[in-house]
């Protein structure tokens, strides 16, 4: 049997009185592109940090690559990637002084960590700005830089918290490109997104979170077949969108009344 | 939107936001009473706030028999130090406080229809709730008693100048907080910024021979001695009023000047000439305002700070490039490195350089002991001929230097901000960042430490061996314990540092209470060790103390380190909310 890339048992994490996620068991196979959805404040950014060791779990496990997974698991870290939710920037260096930064933080000998620094940047279109600091950045160049800096030490499993948010589309196309590459050379992703057509289009496996509870994990397709035998209205061999197949499993199917704001203009 | 600018600065609409922003404060002041952190915050605060206003009694009770001494002798000329004096306070120590103060940032109004004189009037009255105009207050009112206790005559006439001088004042300090954050906010201007404060250092050091007073010569007899006193006590005369009436000449159009000379001329009965003063001084309190106005003008109406869009290569440099084999990074990735054999720990160090060399608050901070000690040490100098030797200069500025450490020292991950992700995403052990934080700013120390001796050596003379080998050894003690202290605090109470800010940060009195505290007592101990080597009058008895004391320092350090690891790891949620949050 293959060791799955990120294995999960039971993962819980609790603030206080209030339980952001509960009881959350996946499995996400090698090589797979994986969707994990969810409305906001739904559990996702909290399920991402614990699987990244940034935070820990109240309850439950975690496996990496087969390995058991926390904050000190040193030699774990080097196998995965990272674009956290915050981006983890370094506002005062440049866009080359970080990458070089990061590469070493992770390991990488300099003349490697330099090559893959200048590669990186001509890819993500920001070789012509290696004079200007981070932080002023635009926001998607910024998102570019995040992704550049989550792969530079060719990472196993790699983790995209909103990679696409402020992104153009000329950007994501280039990265829709290099992570399908990862994909096909071996990589396992997690990816959180709320543009569903990414996930549609990019990911095999996709599991969806809702008030901090797993509600549907499998295949598109084992999605669509279950979806598609409880939404009232569906006719049979109609091909359902993510977005329907989403809306229906968190409850917001468009049944709902939706209170008419007449006072807006 | 119209009628809400129509109703001008104190209109309905107007006075609504004002309480709407005054609710705001007080939900922030009561929300941060719910946690412990924040109920601790506050009591930081309070008791922080009582210090300023101790320390601005006592100034201003100096200031008070200052100028009840001069205005009874008649002594007038001399008044315009007693202004100046507190004009220098007025305007250096907020910068130098700046980071620890918690400074509301306005610029969130701006999204809300504020009129443009709210906005600046708002700019002005939240910058009235720090620790320059408790001070400065304190002064004027002492000014004001001393004067009106010598001469009550000139109560209401130096109530006026004293007015208009604290309105100069608090629209000068704000002003220029409002244009050093324009200047930090892009590149180029940052970069001069830096540029000329690195020159100033710089030349602090390099000028300080050509303005030494005092030279080594041969010994001389008890007679001689006595001969060269009273020459020089002659001469110090004669040069003192040439001084003294070159700068009454110039100061006397300046604000300062200007309000000491106004007040000058009431007493003499001149009302004439001393409205004359005062108007003038008014001239410069609406420059200030202008100056001030012009800045927050540009803010109000959202100017771009950000950098213009780079043109791109053209394609016959992008072709030269590419048959030199090139890539855009070649040229700074080959200077970039150094200790470039050391893996993370080189990277780490690397990257502090960098941050502090684009950091100009922080390097003044750094800097600044530096100017200070040069304007301190001339106060002793102006004591008088014969008298400038000061045997403790070198572990007084010891002391300073690492003072002005404070910040770096106790909240050393509040510049990280969102990068606090990746020092806990990388695999490079959170003691590795401690340890590269620890060595970078010890070395900064070191080297501060050492041009503030050069330079008190210089002023104020050589010590004695015994003097600097038990300074150095101090230094041993005090500089671990401050890295070890400083460690655990920037742990369990980091605050998110702006660092391309000098005004409006949100610094923690907390920190920097409990901070300034654990260096009291280093410097308690340092005292200690020195008073009994003075008590029995042999300095190298300090010498085994502080021995003693740095062993046991360096365990304290080693100890915080190797388990800062696992403290950051436990307070990793809070760190990371903390040092992330952009509100």
């Amino acid at each position: 049997m293959e060791t799955a890339a990120i294995q999960t048992h039971g993962l819980t994490r609790r603030f206080g009185a209030l339980t952001a996620v509960e009881n959350v068991t996946l499995s996400v196979a090698s090589g797979q592109f994986f969707g994990f959805l969810g409305p906001n404040g739904a559990g996702k950014s909290t399920t991402i940090k614990m699987l990244t060791g940034l935070l820990e779990p109240s309850e439950g496990s975690i496996e990496i690559l087969g390995q058991p997974f926390g904050a000190g698991a040193l030699e774990l870290k080097r196998q995965i990637g990272v674009v956290p939710e915050g981006m983890a920037l370094l506002g005062r260096l440049t866009a080359p002084e970080y990458l070089r930064f990061v590469g070493r933080m992770y390991g990488l000998d300099r003349a490697t960590t330099n090559q893959r620094t200048e590669e990186l940047l001509e890819f993500m279109q920001l070789a012509n700005e290696n004079k200007k600091m981070v932080t002023d950045f635009s926001h998607g160049m910024q998102k570019k830089l995040a992704l550049a800096a989550a792969v530079i030490h060719g990472p196993k499993v790699l983790f995209l918290d909103e990679p696409f948010e402020g992104v153009d589309a000329i950007a994501a196309g280039m990265l829709k490109t290099m992570l399908t590459g990862m994909i096909n050379r071996g990589a396992t992703i997690f990816l959180t997104t709320h543009v569903l057509e990414i996930v549609e289009r990019l990911c095999t496996h996709v599991a969806i979170i809702s008030k901090g509870r797993l509600v549907a994990n499998g295949s598109l397709e084992e999605l669509r077949a279950g979806v598609a035998s409880t939404l009232p209205g569906a006719e049979e061999g109609q091909r359902l969108t993510l977005e329907q197949m989403f809306l229906s499993i968190v409850g917001a199917g468009g049944q709902e009344p939706v209170q008419e704001l007449t006072w807006l203009a | 939107m119209a009628g809400v600018d129509g109703e001008g600065v104190l209109g309905t609409a107007a006075r609504a936001q004002y309480a709407a922003l005054a609710r705001l404060r007080w939900h922030m002041f009561s929300n941060g009473l719910r946690s412990t952190k924040g109920a601790f915050e506050v009591s930081a605060r309070i008791i922080v706030f009582i210090i300023y206003a101790a320390m601005g009694f006592g100034m201003g009770s100096g200031a008070g028999a200052a100028t009840y001494m001069l205005a009874s002798d008649g002594q007038w000329q001399y008044l315009p130090i007693v202004f100046w004096a507190v004009f220098l306070i007025w305007q250096l120590v907020p910068i130098m406080l700046a980071s620890f103060q918690e400074q509301f940032d306005l610029s969130l109004l701006l999204r809300f229809p504020v009129s443009f004189p709210s906005f600046y009037l708002l700019y002005i009255v939240f910058g009235l709730v720090d620790v320059s105009t408790i001070v400065g207050f304190f002064c004027s009112a002492g000014i004001l008693i001393g004067i009106t206790v010598a001469r009550p005559d000139l109560f209401l006439w130096t109530l006026l100048c004293l007015i208009a001088f604290a309105a100069f004042n608090i629209l000068l300090v704000r002003a220029i907080f409002a244009w050093i954050d324009r200047w930090l906010a892009q590149r180029r201007t940052r970069e001069i910024l830096t540029a000329v404060f690195l020159l100033l250092m710089l030349s602090i050091n390099l000028l300080n021979p050509a303005l030494r007073q005092r030279r080594h010569t041969r010994p001389m007899s008890p007679q001689q001695q006595a001969e060269k006193l009273r020459d020089s006590g002659a001469q110090f005369q004669i040069q003192h009023n040439i001084w003294l009436k070159t700068a009454n000449s110039i100061q006397k159009w300046l604000p300062p000047g200007l309000v000491a000379v106004s007040v000058r001329r009431a007493a003499a009965l001149q009302p004439v000439p001393a409205l004359e003063s005062l108007g003038v001084l008014g001239a410069f309190v609406v420059l200030a305002g202008g100056v001030l106005l012009v800045r927050l003008r540009g803010e109000y109406r959202g100017e771009n700070l950000g950098e213009a869009p780079k043109a791109a290569p053209s394609k016959k440099k992008a072709a030269e490039r590419a048959a030199s084999g090139l890539g855009a990074t070649t040229r700074s990735a080959s200077t970039a490195g150094f200790l470039d054999s050391y893996g993370p720990l080189s990277a780490l160090l690397e990257k502090e350089v960098r941050t502090l060399m684009r950091t100009l608050p922080q390097l003044y901070a750094v800097g600044a002991p530096l100017l200070l000690m040069v304007i301190l040490s001339g106060g002793l100098l102006r004591r008088g001929p014969g008298t400038h030797t000061f045997a403790f200069a070198v572990p007084v500025c010891m002391v300073y230097a690492l003072l002005g450490f404070t910040q770096l020292f106790y909240n050393n991950l509040g510049t990280e901000g969102a990068g606090i992700n990746l020092l806990f995403l990388s695999p490079t052990p959170f003691r590795t960042v401690m340890l590269a934080k620890n060595i970078f700013h010890a070395l900064m120390f070191l080297v501060i430490a050492a041009l503030g001796a050069v330079l008190a050596t210089m002023r104020l003379g050589m010590p004695s061996i015994a003097v600097l080998v038990a300074t150095a050894a101090w230094v041993l003690f005090a500089l671990p314990c401050n890295l070890a202290a400083g460690n655990i605090f920037s742990i369990i109470m980091p605050y998110r540092v702006n660092p391309g800010r000098i005004s409006r940060q949100r610094g923690s009195q907390a920190n920097a209470l409990l901070g300034l505290l654990v260096q009291l007592v280093v410097l308690g101990f340092g005292a200690l060790g020195f008073w009994i080597g003075w008590f029995f009058e042999d300095q190298w008895l300090s010498v085994p103390i502080f021995v003693l004391l740095a062993v046991g320092g360096v365990i304290f350090w080693m100890r915080v380190l190797s388990n800062s690891g696992k403290m950051a790891n436990n307070r990793k949620d809070a760190l990371i909310a903390t040092l992330v949050k952009t509100d």
